[in-house]
């Protein structure tokens, strides 16, 4: 667990289940020209993964489809860590990338708005803001590479659905050591199942890395009252 | 682009905006903010850059503070509205001099937020970049640019909940005073300064007063009055003021919404000594 031991989670308190009277109207407070449309599904309110996934699998179970070269980075970088697991580059509290920061073993607060998702996630304070506007930047040698890439997102039927690309290539996919390159693309699935869960996929295409597109899966159930603690990582600090 | 090297030259422009906060302090007798608007004196010759930032307006609800809003002017100060200093308490004063007088012999001056710590508060607010204000049910967050610092401020509690902790960015509480959102907030760690010379105390408190505010050109403010109570460090509570412009033109950013990645992670090199001081002497260097 090295990353738990490189952030200093400054809110220890376990906070009680909200207090609040439980309004008619949840969006009561919320302008009504940012509310979502009727019939969004409402994602609003804190989630976790009831367990840690800490290597990525196939939804069918199976190793993904690496190619030869990444297989042997991937080998590399399991070695590396086994090692010293100061070797994963989130002990440089550098930003996860996607999917591993959706994959952290860390609470994530969704924001919904009319035009906007808001992914605030408790690992080391790091946001992501996906427009529901058409958007996404064109893939190319223009485009910087990002941590977080950049991302764009929109509802299709009751699933959100976001894509990404335009990543660096100093993240790992998952805790394990799982490579990738600047061609990754990502897209995301959030279904709603019942009030208290979601069911979330995970498609990942790259092809300097894997033979084919593949999928993975994950689950978030919602921790009603829980409030984000200050999570914060920083490299050999001195203060 | 990520913000390293813009984060890279923070500490430096730290300097020059203290400087020019120096040299442009507001003389006594100066208008109330209401007769002024984000970008100061020298408005008019600026109104095409306003233009240029709303090119939509922002949402007209005056309870509606969704977008992103810039200070135009950022200053890393304490300055009073009337120009003057803090009421500093004895210690405080010499404390606050000392770092005055270790950055005019040449050494960089750090914080919390040039070690990739989140800023403080309202040190943050001082920040030179990008906001972004987000309502949901029961909360309103202030998503910031610079060091993807996050603030959550409920506004469905009056008081922290018992055992807060103490954190770099405290906890928040908010209520509505007609259309001014009042936020206060308290439990704010020592690690932090108010700006980049004053040193605080446990018993801070920082309530702040966001209002939305029409220029004269008809353009929008966000205004936030910030007053600071720490007993230990001043002699009674005194308020500043930021003025933040609306940048809807900032939301064509593509795949961030206006909100730039900033990894200060990236740029993690000045190590500062015990107090807080850097020194810009490189070995074997001529200066």
């Amino acid at each position: 667990m090295s990353l738990s031991l490189k952030i200093a989670v400054m809110g220890a308190a376990l906070v009680p289940a909200s207090v609040a009277a439980a309004a008619s109207d949840p969006w009561a407070g919320v302008p009504k020209a940012q509310r979502p449309a009727p019939g969004t599904p409402d994602l609003s309110g804190v989630w976790a993964m009831p367990a840690p996934i800490r290597v990525l699998k196939t939804a069918d179970g199976q190793d993904p489809p690496l190619l030869p070269a990444a297989k042997t980075a991937y080998e590399k970088n399991r070695a590396a860590l086994k090692a010293d697991p100061k070797s994963d580059p989130s002990s440089n509290c550098w930003m996860q990338g996607v999917p591993r920061l959706v994959y952290a073993p860390y609470p994530v607060l969704i924001a919904q708005e009319k035009d906007r998702v808001n992914l605030v996630y408790e690992t080391n304070h790091t946001f992501r803001i996906i427009s529901l506007r058409p958007g996404l930047p064109k893939e190319g040698p223009d485009l910087d590479p990002q941590w977080l890439g950049y991302s764009a997102g929109r509802w299709e039927g009751k699933t959100l659905v976001i894509d990404s690309l335009g990543f660096n290539d100093k993240t790992w996919l998952d805790y394990s050591g799982l490579p990738h390159g600047e061609k990754l693309k990502v897209q995301e699935r959030y279904t709603l199942k019942g009030p208290d869960r979601i069911e979330g996929a995970v498609t990942i295409t790259d092809p300097d890395t894997f033979s084919r597109p593949w999928t993975t899966t994950f689950t978030l159930v919602k921790k009603p009252g829980y409030e984000l603690k200050e999570s914060v990582c920083v490299r050999d600090h001195k203060m | 682009m990520t913000r390293s090297l813009i984060w890279a030259t923070t500490t430096l422009m730290a300097l020059s905006f203290a400087a020019a906060a120096a040299a442009q302090a507001p003389k006594p007798g100066t208008p109330a903010p209401e007769a002024r608007d984000s970008l100061g004196a020298g408005a008019d010759r600026q109104l095409a850059r306003r233009k240029s930032w709303e090119p939509m307006p922002p949402p007209s609800d005056p309870r509606d503070f969704t977008g992103i809003w810039e200070v135009p002017n950022p200053k890393i100060d304490l300055k009073q509205d009337d120009g003057k200093d803090p009421p500093f308490k004895p210690d405080e004063a010499k404390s606050t001099q000392r770092m005055i007088d270790a950055e005019k012999a040449g050494n960089v001056i750090t914080d919390a937020s040039t070690q990739c710590f989140p800023h403080g508060v309202p040190r943050l607010t001082f920040a030179p970049y990008p906001i972004r204000f987000v309502h949901a049910p029961g909360k309103i967050l202030m998503l910031h640019e610079v060091g993807h610092n996050v603030r959550v401020i409920y506004m469905d509690k009056k008081t922290p909940p018992k055992g807060t902790p103490m954190s770099f960015l405290g906890y928040a509480v908010g209520h509505w005073d007609g259309n001014t959102l009042v936020v206060e907030t308290t439990h704010l760690n020592e690690r932090t300064r108010l700006d980049m010379h004053t040193s605080h105390g446990p018993k801070l408190k920082v309530t702040e007063r966001w209002t939305k505010q029409k220029t004269a050109q008809g353009y929008t403010d966000l205004v936030d009055v910030i007053t600071v109570d720490d007993p230990d460090h001043f002699e009674r509570p005194f308020s500043v003021t930021r003025r933040f412009a609306f940048r809807g033109d900032l939301e064509a950013t593509e795949g961030a919404e206006g909100v730039t990645e900033y990894s200060c992670e990236e740029n993690n090199r000045n190590v500062p000594s015990a107090d807080g001081i850097v020194t810009t002497e490189v070995k074997g260097a001529s200066r």
